[in-house]
């Protein structure tokens, strides 16, 4: 047999292990940057729950707007009963306050008509109306997490 | 060959790495509370009554669960596993799954409450060994407590008056124990109790470390898991065994160990948030005013018992004197009463009860020594008039040793009698009232009367004696 | 106008299609490394590669000499630097949420548990590899010929290793990190028993001062671990890096690794060596300096043939590859099975029993038990400062890259690890057996037992023993062989003591299984 051929066998072979390790190391590589950014994302959140109890309707009288700092919320009670709206803003997530035309962010200028319409600034989007729900003890609770349709309202039967 | 050697082990090592990559991420993607929260999971699709409900299972996500209440310092992880506590139909499922007993979560939600704040437990740990916290190589300072002693918790928040009515017996129970037995009498609690045993304020949150689970030299240990719970309770049944040189009273059944050890658990330092507790307001220091019977058991009565009869303390290595016996109430004086129990007696286990000391108001002095003193007879021992004898301390020495010094030792020192060396005996008690006990001796005790109507000493004897007898603490303590 | 601009967009357009080629060719400057030249190139013209040199003697290369201690140790500064960044992201220093946010560390954190464990190897294993690499540098006589200087450097990098390792022990605030904290503390205080011997504390407190420095304050607490955080993550790494840069630099300088003087290949070495192809310039057989043959004095380099040498890239970088993930592997597959330890909550009130140090400082506590400031300040010093002295006070040039320089030298380094253990096992027993000064007369001043006891009477031993060994050979190599010998016996044999034969009250135990069951 020529030489020339055995030469061939060994570097292929060669090659192949070389191939291989340059693989393995590829792959080590790729396994050690996914489980650093996996790591990298907490698995628990140290944050209260986003669901909170808001007091009874008594707390709400018509015609009455009641801003709930700590949560970020407003409460409007109306004759067609309460709805809550999230004062923070779409934009880059400052806390709105209450101007004469609606609400008026203090960082950017965006401005919201009283139902947190968008009618100027550079708002992207309307301010978030929030779910209120009674609890089993016939308190109001509020679920900043969970938006609903503006203009869904909670009806208070007298 | 040396690259080639080189790539093999390149190959290898990286491979190698690899494979304990994947071992790791599988490791990483199986925790122990992943399978409980699937098989919950799968039951709650399975008995889903409607589309929607099945749809809400089926959208649920499996992760850790936490409970994180800032103002309690709780971190509780306890659902990850324990998923079903809060479901009416988990009620018949086996652990860990299973509803909560009871009506407890009604209100007590674990959402505001967490579950170490009653349970105890490593609510962080994601495992249940290190979750419960049991065995000592968890490291961890509370394990979970066992049931028997979970009432222990409700006293956080709760008063006595409250946890009467509302299932809260065993403690209840456990703490009007401790008062009868006498535990105040050495334990220390909230500045008032004798100092012959630890303090107990806060006891029930101590860690392991503080207490001692062997002695130095090799004693039988805690039995069973070495935790604070196992101490308590054997150290009730067999307080030497655990505590070397411990000279605590123990005659306690099983069943009232076990009420007083869910009573001192309940002793826990740090308070609650204000809107956690439900507790009355207390009246304040010395308001409480405690009938002499109650003190008596309170403070005395473990180490005194009824009070009556003398006893030798095989503990103590002493005898402990019968306080409410009439031969003794005849002879000594209010007084002398008081000044004994304000004082103490130094060198005995008697503990100095004034306020500055173990903490009783002069009121619940009085209180004691009125108690102490109501079976004391009517008439008074005949006289002794001391002034009238000048007393010869050398002969009374040379009678002491006939006479006494079998019972109080060479030098007064005590063993079945009283140690006569001692301070309060010394400098409080007055010659008339030494004289008249020696002379008609003491019912009901090993004293015996040792006047004419007894052994036959003469008044002056007696009075050489009582003579002699104050000058012993001049004389050296005997080695 | 349009000619112009479509010339220019055509341009554009080939740039974009070349885009691919001329991205990797500004990154690969001299092209693919296919040539020798492009080769050497890949070396030179790379930031991070070109510390070192473009061709690597065989030596070097072979297992057997190097046993790779050296890169292992850098390798795993490399693996707790990345873990530890890791780590930073969930730790807390604080002592409210330190050792709270260890435990989330192990418990919700992905991974998180095997990062912890990958730290905590791999920063001890830097301990024993920096100790291990010490002893090949000593052994192989690699301190030597202009290298007498990276020979200290080594040594404040072995200190820093130390320090951040303690640092590291200290920062999860539970049982073993407190009473470890508090008896370090009182090591830097210790001081205190030389100066209150002579009496003369209240004009000069050192042990004090440094310890208020060290704590800010008088016991462990907050302030002190904010201390103790800002050396582990900042102070040290910077200070172990840039002492690292300028190692690394000096084996450059120095020619690369030591080698013998006369070198003979095997056939192995053989395969590697085969012909340059080009000739002249960097290839020429005699090494050519340039610039730096204006400047006087020579590297120990210069003039010295490069035959017997060989291409960096591939053949040294291979190499590094290989132990890098040798040591990657290592410590992953450890890491998996054993956990870092983790007690209860630190509690000021209650110290551990028996409190140990970390195991690489147990047999400085055995020697502490003795006496704190020569435990713990004098005799480490002493050991340090004859390590720092040895290649100064022995300056043969003989037997440079050769174990143990000659069969005599491996006679000498058996003879004095034999003896040495015999005489240190000797002592310990006698000490627990009998006690030291104390035990004999109660009333014994501490100045007497600072100055005499067990740890100075074994560093005077050490001391004599290499005199002897020097006297008798007519040699200061071999007297050093015997030193460092003495020194690695002993810090195996105290450090064994420490960790496995005494216990709670630091009490002899024959074995753990002994101790009172807590």
């Amino acid at each position: 047999m020529n030489s020339e051929t055995r030469d061939k066998a060994v570097v292929s072979r060669r090659d192949f292990l070389g191939t291989a390790s340059l693989g393995m190391v590829v792959l080590s590589a790729l396994s050690l940057f996914a489980g650093i950014f996996r790591m990298s994302k907490a698995n628990v959140r140290y944050e209260e729950a986003t669901k909170f109890k808001i007091g009874t309707a008594e707390n709400f009288p018509v015609g009455t707007v009641k801003k709930l700092d700590d949560k970020g919320v407003f409460i409007f009670s109306t004759d067609d009963g309460l709805h809550a709206i999230s004062s923070v803003c779409t934009h880059l997530g400052c806390i709105v306050a209450v101007s004469e035309t609606g609400f008026q962010c203090p960082c950017h200028g965006s401005k919201y008509d009283e139902n947190g319409k968008v009618i100027g600034g550079p708002a992207p989007r309307n301010l978030a109306w929030l779910e209120i729900s009674r609890s089993v003890d016939g308190s109001l609770m509020v679920d900043t997490a969970s938006a609903v349709p503006a203009g869904t309202r909670l009806k208070l039967i007298a | 060959m040396r690259n080639r050697f080189y790539v093999w082990l390149l190959f290898i090592s990286a491979a190698v790495f690899v494979l304990y990559a994947v071992f790791a991420a599988y490791r990483e993607a199986t925790p122990e509370w992943k399978k409980y929260q699937l098989t919950f999971k799968e039951f709650l699709v399975k008995n889903a009554q409607d589309a929607e409900t099945r749809d809400k299972a089926r959208a649920l996500t499996v992760e850790i669960q936490q409970i994180y209440l800032g103002a309690l310092g709780v971190v509780d992880r306890c659902t990850s596993c324990h998923i079903g506590v809060e479901i009416p139909f988990m009620a018949r499922a086996a652990e860990p799954l299973a509803r909560h007993s009871g009506e407890y979560l009604k209100n007590h939600p674990p959402d505001r409450f967490g579950c170490t704040v009653c349970h105890y437990g490593q609510g962080r740990a994601t495992n249940k060994k290190e979750a419960h916290g049991l065995g000592h190589d968890t490291h961890w300072d509370y394990p979970i407590i066992p049931l028997e002693y979970i009432q222990s918790s409700c006293a956080t928040c709760h008063d006595l008056e409250m946890l009467r009515e509302r299932g809260g017996g065993k403690l209840v129970k456990g703490e009007k124990l401790f008062r009868d037995k006498g535990c105040k009498g050495c334990h220390k609690l909230d500045n008032v109790g004798g100092v012959l045993g630890k303090a107990l304020d806060g006891v029930g949150s101590q860690s392991i470390a503080y207490f001692p689970m062997t002695s130095p030299i090799a004693m039988p240990s805690v039995k069973g898991e070495k935790t604070v719970y196992s101490w308590m309770k054997q150290h009730f049944d067999d307080p030497r065994n655990l505590v070397l040189g411990s000279e605590m009273k123990s005659d306690f059944t099983d069943q009232e160990s076990d009420l007083l050890t869910t009573y001192v658990l309940s002793l826990r330092s740090g308070e609650m948030p204000k809107k956690y507790r439900r507790i009355k307001e207390t009246p304040g220091a010395g308001g409480a005013r405690e009938d002499g019977e109650t003190l008596f058991r309170m403070y005395c009565i473990a180490c005194h018992t009824t009070g009556n009869e003398s006893v030798n303390d095989e503990v103590f290595k002493r005898t402990i004197p019968a306080i409410m016996n009439p031969a003794f109430l005849k002879a000594a004086s209010n007084t002398y009463l008081k000044k004994v129990i304000e004082e103490g007696r130094a060198g005995t286990q008697m503990t100095a009860w004034k306020t500055a000391a173990a903490g009783l108001t002069d009121r619940e002095v009085d209180t004691l020594v009125a108690y102490i003193t109501k079976r004391r007879p009517g008439e008074r021992p005949e006289p002794f008039r001391s002034a009238g004898y000048k007393g010869d301390a050398a002969h009374g020495r040379e009678l002491y040793k006939i006479r006494c010094i079998s019972c109080h030792g060479a030098r007064g020192q005590g063993g079945v009698g009283l140690n006569l060396r001692n301070p309060v005996v010394q400098k409080e008690a007055e010659p008339d009232f030494l004289a008249i006990t020696i002379r008609d001796g003491r019912a009901g005790t090993h004293m015996a009367a040792f006047g004419k109507k007894g052994v036959g000493l003469s008044d002056q004897d007696i009075a050489d004696i009582v003579t002699y007898v104050r000058t012993l603490s001049k004389e050296k303590q005997p080695q | 106008m349009s000619d112009m601009s479509r010339s220019g967009m055509d341009r554009m357009k080939e740039n974009l299609k070349a885009l691919k080629q001329t991205v990797i060719g500004s990154f690969l400057r001299s092209g693919r490394p296919t040539s020798d030249r492009s080769r050497a190139a890949v070396m030179f013209n790379n930031f991070f590669l070109h510390v070192q040199g473009v061709k690597t003697h065989v030596n070097t290369l072979r297992p057997a000499y190097t046993l790779g201690l050296g890169l292992a140790s850098f390798f795993l500064l490399m693996i707790t630097t990345v873990s530890g960044v890791l780590l930073m992201i969930y730790y807390n220093p604080s002592i409210e949420n330190a050792y709270n946010s260890v435990k989330d560390i192990t418990y919700v954190v992905f991974a998180g548990k095997l990062a912890r464990n990958m730290h905590k190897w791999a920063g001890e294993g830097m301990i024993l590899f920096v100790l291990f690499h010490m002893a090949r540098v000593f052994y192989t006589g690699s301190y030597k010929s202009g290298r007498e200087f990276n020979w200290l450097i080594g040594i404040v990098l072995l200190i820093i290793t130390f320090g951040i390792n303690l640092t590291g022990y200290i920062l999860p605030w539970d049982q073993l990190s407190y009473w470890a904290f508090v008896i370090v503390a009182n090591i830097i205080a210790s001081p205190k028993e030389l100066t209150d011997s002579l009496g003369i504390t209240q004009y000069f407190d050192i042990g004090g001062f440094s310890k208020e420095l060290f704590l800010g304050g008088l016991t462990p607490g907050k302030e002190a671990l904010t201390r103790i955080y800002l050396f582990h993550i900042m102070l040290f790494p910077i200070l172990l890096f840039t002492v690292l840069g300028a190692h690394f630099w000096r084996i450059r300088k120095d020619g690369g690794l030591t080698k013998p003087e006369n070198f003979l290949t095997t056939a192995v070495d053989g395969e590697m060596l085969t012909l340059p192809e080009k000739k002249g310039g960097i290839f020429s057989t005699n090494k050519t300096y340039g610039l730096m043959e204006l400047a006087k004095g020579r590297t120990p380099a210069v003039d010295k043939d490069i035959e017997n040498t060989v291409l960096s890239w591939p053949n040294l970088l291979l190499a590094e590859a290989a132990v890098f993930f040798l040591c990657l592997a290592a410590v992953v597959v450890y890491s998996f099975y054993a956990d870092a330890p983790l007690k209860e909550l630190a509690n000021p009130l209650i110290p551990e029993n028996p409190a140990k140090a970390p195991w690489y400082f147990l047999g400085l506590q055995e020697l502490l038990s003795y006496s704190a400031f020569m435990g713990g300040v004098g005799v480490p010093g002493l050991a340090l400062l004859g390590l720092a002295l040895i290649p100064y006070l022995d300056r043969e040039q003989e037997h440079v890259g050769i174990w143990f320089s000659s069969q005599q030298g491996k006679a000498v380094a058996l003879r004095a690890m034999a003896v040495g253990a015999m005489v240190l096992i000797a002592l310990l027993v006698f000490v627990i057996n009998f006690g030291w000064f104390r035990t004999w007369w109660p009333n014994v001043p501490q100045l007497l037992i600072t100055l005499i006891n067990p740890g100075t009477i074994w560093v005077g031993f050490m001391i004599a023993w290499s005199f002897i060994v020097i006297r008798k050979t007519g040699s200061t190599r071999m007297g050093a062989i015997a030193l460092f010998t003495l020194f690695l016996v002993s810090y195996v044999i105290l450090t064994y003591v420490g960790t496995e034969l005494r216990g709670p009250n630091w009490d002899f135990y024959w074995s753990k299984s002994q101790w009172p069951v807590h």
